[in-house]
């Protein structure tokens, strides 16, 4: 039977060929590969943000013990450092994108791009190396 | 001849276009995604004050608990609840579903309901309490 064409058989979501496609058409670079990778975080994100800030909820505002207890338990470590690196590669897509639609200007475009790299990069690090202070030290 | 001036994106939205919920959502979900990145330099710093505990500890949770505190919290989880949603309604649409124009604004009406409905869900045991 005839497989009928359908309009998402197209998007780069789907279509694993689309790199290779575009790159005979003329280039996008990283292009595709980065709308991907939008997604792919995005898509990381709902399960882990929203057992983060459910987390969230009870501990935001909760003592150093308690804060402490559950970021040394096992899964909330591993899913926490997951959250913390799925969010900062998304914010340094999606940010990045910002800059690209309204900074016109080549050296401060390069700038902007490298202070929100570095930025994720020290956060993300600092982020990640309490958890496992936290968990080690447990 | 005198040439016009052409308004520049980001400054054609509300003058030189029509409102529309779709477009308002738009740019929201972009400035949701601004505020919460900038929110998790927080969000790293609160890990950071947990693990070093002290007076690191102390003052991020003083801080976390005053009135300012609290409405930087309710404004970010307002954010992360809608960004959420409506990055739902865009990977939908990414996979090629719901580019109906009555899709486009009943997934818009259902992502704004269900953001409130979240940050009350998230806020109501504070309330309670």
């Amino acid at each position: 039977m005839a497989h009928t064409p359908l309009l998402s058989d197209g998007t780069a979501l789907r279509d694993g060929n689309v790199l290779r496609r575009v790159g005979q058409l003329g280039s996008a670079h990283d292009g595709v590969r980065e709308w991907q990778l939008q997604r792919k975080s995005a898509l990381a994100l709902i399960p882990l943000g929203i057992y983060f800030v459910a987390s969230m909820v009870r501990l935001a505002t909760s003592d150093q013990a308690t804060a402490a207890q559950w970021l040394a338990s096992p899964v909330p470590a591993l899913l926490t450092i997951l959250f913390v690196l799925a969010l900062f590669v998304h914010a340094v897509v999606g940010l990045r994108s910002v800059l690209l639609d309204y900074v016109h200007t080549r050296a401060l475009l390069v700038a902007g791009e490298l202070s929100v790299r570095a930025a994720a990069i020290v956060l993300a690090g600092a982020g990640v190396l309490a958890v496992l202070k936290l968990f080690l030290a447990h | 001849m005198t040439r016009m001036e052409r308004p520049l994106s980001p400054f054609m939205f509300p003058v030189w276009y029509r409102f529309q919920l779709t477009s308002l959502m738009s740019i929201l979900h972009r400035l949701t995604g601004i505020a919460l990145a900038v929110g998790s330099i927080l969000l790293a710093w609160w890990l950071v004050a947990v693990a070093a505990g002290g007076e690191i500890f102390a003052a991020t949770h003083a801080f976390l608990s005053s009135p300012m505190g609290v409405l930087l919290l309710f404004l970010w989880s307002v954010a992360f609840f809608y960004h959420l949603c409506n990055g739902i309604r865009h990977i939908v649409w990414d996979a090629g579903y719901g580019f109906e124009i009555r899709s486009a604004f009943r997934a818009g009406y259902a992502v704004l309901g269900v953001t409130v409905l979240l940050t009350v869900l998230a806020w109501l045991p504070l309330w309670l309490i």
